[in-house]
């Protein structure tokens, strides 16, 4: 029995629901040893921004248990370099193409989509609105509705492109702003970005990271992405890439009955480098099993 | 920034590697030999491989190693350790049969710069072993090949003998203690080594801030200098923007980009 595994992410075909959660995979090209990334549903690209940005201080990073912190800063060399180097190279590998996009203002926001408005090869944005708001004294973006409002409402003012919201689990309700993002005209939400957090020596009496606090990602935050994206999926009727800590095809499984309809699989990537595709080939054995013939017949399944 | 393909020198393996023996030496220094196809015949001086630790799935990252050798017949994979954390301290509990994931060889190593007649290698604690191969190399090359090593003890010097064989003299010694050879740090010994004779290349491995002791005298000098740097890394094959070091040409990975880097390069 072949098992249909395709999908529809607000209008994004998806071969099948699994990608990679952005950042976690560069371009793809780094995982090209490992990955057709062809296989994947689709390649999130790392997050871009209009001229580039050096990121934060090392160190980035922290192992905590069950996951990890970064502070990486969103290091990326701007959207002309994505544009000439990295989507072309997606595009001879037939793979498909989410660009994450990433801005410190509207008009940052508003200028990447423009320029990527031009580039033929990529396939739907996910806009990140975990960034800080420099116009607001560095408040994230997707913590206030009325920003959320401003961003998705400008971006796709601008596009007819399949317009994904990556939703920061660090607010009080995450309906409220999902939605406030669905309201403003996005075609689906992503979730969860990483939850913040902080990891101490006790010997030095520093925090591990540079920047003190970081976004904390792996198995750890599973059970918390899944009651939020199972919330959201209560509170809005557009359709969930869902992730937070996925390593096998049985969690993307617990994500799609929870209401997702892809998933993305990140800090995995880094403990085992064909995670993604170890994920998709999951998601098909558990459907044989099951006797699912759609894998669409798995979205908010949950009985 | 990178232009693609500048990050790969050869494609990394992942590839389930058996124990064959993980031995105790001193304190915190351990040495374990992998039994591992493909791997051990492609990893070039320098390089290092990924290491996934079996029985600690709290912790979810895998481990850098740099190679301290090889051999090619066995498919025998060496490298030496030291306890720093929880990953290093779970390792010393493996035993000969158990397995490890490994991926590799990854980054750039070591390279012999072409017009090299006379190099001084210098290694301070488990960072001499990332310059054996090189060793090993440079001599092959019938290039003079002098080295520097320092530790905090006569027992932690772990690779001396192994460099003595190879070189067929003594190697110049410091221990933090006195136990064995000069007192003090192996930063003299390089400043007495480059008054004795002159080098036309200098390689460092070792604590960040011995490197860049050593590096300011043998820049100071004008010698071209070479470094291993460690980083803190999460994939170790440059997607995750963890590990870069400031240079004068931007943010480089130290997992793709180094982690031998051209010191003069480095923004400390």
């Amino acid at each position: 029995m072949a098992v249909n595994l395709e999908v529809n992410l607000g209008g994004l075909i998806m071969k099948n629901p699994v990608t990679c959660a952005s950042g976690t995979f560069a371009s793809g090209h780094e995982y090209a040893d490992f990955v057709d990334v062809a296989r994947l549903g689709a390649v999130t690209t790392k997050g871009v921004s209009l001229n580039g940005w050096t990121g934060n201080p090392t160190p980035r990073i922290a192992e905590t248990p069950s996951g990890m912190l970064n502070s990486i800063g969103l290091q990326n060399p701007g959207v002309q370099t994505l544009m000439e180097r990295d989507v072309p190279w997606l595009k001879e590998q037939n793979a498909t193409v989410i660009v994450n996009v990433s801005g410190h203002s509207l008009t940052e926001y508003v200028q990447v989509v423009e320029a990527l408005e031009t580039c033929d090869g990529v396939d739907a944005y996910e806009i990140n609105i975990s960034c800080p708001n420099v116009d607001s004294g560095g408040l994230t973006f997707g913590t206030d509705p009325e920003a959320v409002n401003a961003v998705v409402s400008e971006c796709r003012k601008r596009t007819k492109r399949p317009l994904i919201v990556k939703l920061t689990p660090n607010v009080t309700d995450i309906t409220v702003i999902a939605k406030t993002a669905e309201a403003a005209g996005a075609d689906a939400l992503s979730l969860i970005n990483t939850l913040l957090g902080m990891a101490i020596d006790p010997y030095k009496r520093t925090t591990i990271l540079a920047r003190k606090v970081g976004g904390l990602s792996g198995p750890a935050v599973k059970p918390v992405a899944l009651r939020l994206v199972w919330e959201t999926h209560n509170a809005v009727s557009i359709p969930l890439l869902g992730m937070g800590g996925i390593t096998n095809g049985l969690d993307a499984v617990e994500f799609m009955l929870a209401g997702a309809t892809a998933v993305a699989v990140g800090t995995a990537n880094f403990m085992n480098p064909h995670a993604t595709i170890d994920v998709i080939e999951g998601i098909t054995s558990y459907c044989e099993e099951q006797g699912v013939q759609d894998v669409n017949e798995l979205i908010g399944a949950l009985k | 920034m990178e232009r693609l393909g500048d990050s790969k020198m050869t494609c990394v393996l992942e590839r389930k590697a058996q124990i064959k023996t993980n031995k105790h030496l001193t304190d915190h220094l351990y040495v374990m030999e992998l039994i591992v196809e493909d791997i051990p015949s492609l990893v070039l001086p320098g390089q290092f491989v990924h290491v996934q630790i079996p029985g600690m799935e709290g912790h979810i990252l895998r481990r850098p190693f740099s190679v301290y050798h090889t051999k090619q017949s066995e498919n025998k994979l060496t490298i030496l350790y030291q306890i720093v954390g929880f990953g290093t301290q779970k390792m010393t509990t493996l035993g000969a049969g158990d397995t490890v994931d490994v991926m590799g060889p990854i980054g750039h190593g070591w390279t012999i710069p072409a017009t090299c007649q006379s190099a001084l290698l210098v290694g301070g604690g488990v960072g001499a072993a990332p310059l054996y191969m090189h060793a090993q190399e440079l001599y092959k090359a019938d290039v003079s090949v002098d080295v520097v090593l320092g530790a905090q003890t006569e027992a932690a010097l772990v690779c001396k003998d192994r460099y003595e064989a190879l070189l067929g003299q003594s190697v110049p010694c410091s221990t933090d203690d006195g136990t064995y050879g000069y007192h003090g740090f192996c930063t003299d010994l390089v400043s007495k080594s480059l008054d004795k004779r002159s080098y036309d290349y200098v390689a460092c491995c070792g604590p960040e801030p011995m490197i860049k002791a050593v590096c300011a005298i043998t820049l100071d000098r004008g010698i071209p200098t070479f470094v291993s740097l460690e980083k803190r890394m999460a994939c170790g094959i440059g997607a995750c923007l963890s590990c870069v070091v400031e240079t004068t040409n931007g943010l480089k990975r130290s997992c793709v980009d180094g982690p031998v880097f051209n010191a003069s390069e480095v923004i400390w």
